[in-house]
């Protein structure tokens, strides 16, 4: 598999899959910040929970909600 | 992992010699949900409310600890999750205190288990540079786990004091006394601007290593059945149900039938009456007291037998829900219809909140994230949200008329709190915030907390409410006696028995619901009770005053948290919109001939 491959936003992660953050999008600092004071920076674990009615995903072991746009902002490389 | 290899050295101490003019502060800083209030009432020896979502300690409490025979000031901030970057207002309030200079000695709670998180806050803690010791805490949560912190390598590293504790049983609480003494500026690097993220990550990965993990499945099992749709709708079903069951049967009508129906009716107000007339020589006095606005009779009667029940039923329930993690998760459910009225999933907090309580609700609506979304949240809350004794009114009354009239009325609200969420939306300037939120652990709750916290909550609003009941009562009196009553109720007589279509008595129930939304709503229970309203009646009745005028502690509440502008604001636009719904369900109803 190539690397484009292996990477994910997390909004296109399967319930189950899981996989550690590559990178958090910075189009919108604010969000990005929050993101980081949760605990989802790069490096850390994920695993997605459910996708509906809303993103649910585990960070380590922070359990997190979130909704789709937030999601995609999260570029995950895939175990 | 050095977790094997643990180098004890003790951080070097800071000796406080100096004489002291103020009494030591000590601050208590951390992540929300982390157990600060359990560990605040283990120091001091006093309860500070403990709650699963931020917002409600928003006063600051504070308290008093003695250590090593010197008595310090204790303070509980509120729960932040960062202190750099852009700060939610709780977020400033407790960076405030700890840059305010006072505070001597900084205490960081965390949750074991999530190690990274703490150790991004204790990075930014540093770069503050006041003495400080970081606390461990949910040992055993961490252990169910699998999870093991090297301590005393990581306060090595830090050059702070690390103590490990189990709030919930008192477990570390001798260690974290003493190491208070201990307390220390942190001696690592801090890292430059913003990278706090890559140190917490480096020292996280270091310190920490993973056992195999114990029973943590049924936790997990459970979280997935109450989250996901076609298992955690059913679920929420059934909790409303109980909800109702507990609150709306047991609090209004088996609690409410003892207190008013035994106690009230048959002992405390006869013996007043008679108390009364022997003892107090003026007409005028005893009516005040006993007569048909009677302090006692009416106000007393009202706040104890009718109202506090049902309110005290429900703090009961929802500090069960608050305990068990279960109210947050509702928020995934409601994201996106919240979305659609300028708010977030966040918004559902507030919203149960208020079916207890609108005016608590209001107070934490600054949980939210934009003035938008408070504005808006303080304006459905006052429009739609039926407070618990509300609600025990409308269901008394709608109960016993028949099904299709409750869903007629739930129906009505709903789609009035839609529509007018969803202009606010487009009108009101601004931005939402997104949806980010943290599911703290379901946990069986413990009961001796659910009882602290329900008497603690119902003492507030004893002492919020009682003295409301009694003014009303009061101006109700006064109102009366000087002729003026008839006056405002025939004022009021060509909207209420014209346009409602309501018995001319209604004004005079409106007019208490003027004082106090739920009182108003007991008013209309007595009159229903005494067979004045018919269906249709009791449902434009019950509409009307669902959507009405808050309480007064409501508004006062709104005016203390938007301002006394946008606080008319509402107060108009939501008693135009009321009588307008009352007005045109009135004649739609009317005009179908329904019956109910
Ligand atoms: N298992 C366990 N639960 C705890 C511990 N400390 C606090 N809790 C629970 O965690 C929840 C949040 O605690 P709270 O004091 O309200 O946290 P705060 O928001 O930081 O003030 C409550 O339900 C507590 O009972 C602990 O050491 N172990």
């Amino acid at each position: 598999m190539s690397p484009s491959e292996k990477t994910r936003r997390l909004s296109a992660m399967r319930p189950g899959a899981s996989g550690r953050v590559l990178r958090v999008m910075r189009e919108n600092p604010d969000r990005a910040d929050r993101l980081m004071a949760l605990g989802v920076t790069p490096g850390a674990t994920v695993t997605v929970l459910q996708r509906f009615p809303g993103v649910v995903f585990l960070c380590d072991h922070t359990e997190l909600a979130v909704e789709p746009a937030v999601a995609r902002a999260i570029v995950v490389e895939l175990e | 992992m050095s977790c094997a290899q643990a180098a004890v050295r003790e951080p070097a101490a800071d000796p406080l010699l100096t004489l002291r003019a103020r009494p030591r502060r000590i601050a208590l800083v951390g992540n929300a949900n982390v157990g600060k209030s359990v560990l605040f009432g283990r120091l001091t020896g006093q309860y500070a409310v403990v709650s699963n979502y931020p917002g409600t300690t928003v006063a600051l409490t504070t308290g008093r600890v003695v250590l090593g025979g010197e008595v310090c000031e204790l303070v509980d901030t509120p729960g932040v999750t960062a202190l750099e970057g852009a700060l939610t207002e709780d977020e400033l309030v407790a960076r405030r205190i700890l840059n305010a200079g006072q505070t001597d000695v900084v205490i960081q709670v965390s949750d074991a288990r999530n190690l990274r998180r703490a150790l991004m806050l204790t990075s930014q803690l540093a770069a503050i540079g006041r003495p400080m010791v970081l606390v461990l805490n949910m040992i055993d949560e961490a252990r169910v786990h699998g999870i093991v912190i090297d301590a005393a390598g990581l306060a090595a590293r830090l050059g702070i004091p690390v103590v490990e504790t189990v709030a919930t049983e008192g477990r570390g609480i001798a260690g974290l006394r003493d190491a208070i003494g201990r307390a220390a500026v942190p001696a690592f690097d801090a890292p430059h601007r913003g990278d706090h993220a890559h140190l917490a990550h480096d020292l996280a990965v270091q310190y920490r290593c993973y056992r195999r993990r114990s029973a943590a499945r049924i936790q997990e099992r459970l979280g997935r059945l109450v989250r996901e749709p076609l298992t955690g709708l059913p679920i929420l079903a059934i909790v409303l149900y109980g909800m109702y069951l507990a609150v709306g049967v047991f609090g209004a009508q088996t609690l409410v039938g003892l207190i008013e129906g035994g106690l009230f009716e048959q002992f405390i107000n006869p013996g007043a009456i008679a108390l009364v007339n022997r003892a107090v020589p003026w007409a005028v006095a005893r009516d005040f007291l006993v007569g048909e606005y009677g302090l006692i009779t009416m106000g007393l009667t009202y706040a104890i037998a009718i109202v506090l029940p049902v309110v005290a039923t429900f703090f009961l329930v929802f500090g069960f829900l608050e305990d068990s993690g279960y109210i947050p998760r509702l928020a995934i459910f409601s994201d996106r219809i919240f979305r659609t009225m300028g708010l977030n999933g966040k918004a559902v907090l507030p919203m149960v909140l208020g079916l207890g309580c609108d005016t608590m609700a209001t107070m934490t609506t600054r949980i939210l994230g934009t003035p938008k979304e408070r504005l808006i949240a303080v304006l459905l809350l006052a429009l739609g949200i039926p407070c618990s004794a509300q609600l025990a009114t409308i269901l008394g009354i709608l109960g016993g008329v028949s099904f299709f009239a409750l869903v007629t009325l739930f129906g009505v609200v709903m789609l009035q709190m839609f529509l007018v969420g969803f202009l606010a939306a487009r009108t009101i300037p601004g931005e939402r915030s997104e949806f980010i939120m943290e599911l703290p652990p379901l946990r069986l709750p413990q009961l001796g907390n659910i009882v602290r916290k329900t008497l603690l909550r119902v003492r507030w609003y004893l002492g919020e409410a009682v003295p409301l009941f009694l003014f009303g009562t009061a101006l109700l009196f006064t109102l009366s006696r000087l002729g003026l009553l008839t006056v405002l109720t025939e004022a009021m007589e060509p909207v209420v028995a014209g346009l409602l279509g309501l018995p001319k008595d209604a004004a005079t129930v409106f007019v208490m619901g003027f004082l106090r939304r739920d009182y108003g709503a007991a008013g209309l229970f007595q009159m229903s009770k005494a067979g004045e309203l018919d269906g249709v009646q009791a449902v434009v009745a019950l509409t009307v005053m669902t959507l009405f005028v808050p309480c007064v502690a409501n508004f006062l509440m709104m005016v203390k948290e938007q301002g006394l502008k946008a606080a008319m604001g509402i107060l108009g636009a939501v008693t135009v919109i009321a009588l307008g719904t009352g007005v045109v369900l009135n004649a739609i109803l009317r005009g179908l001939h329904v019956t109910f």
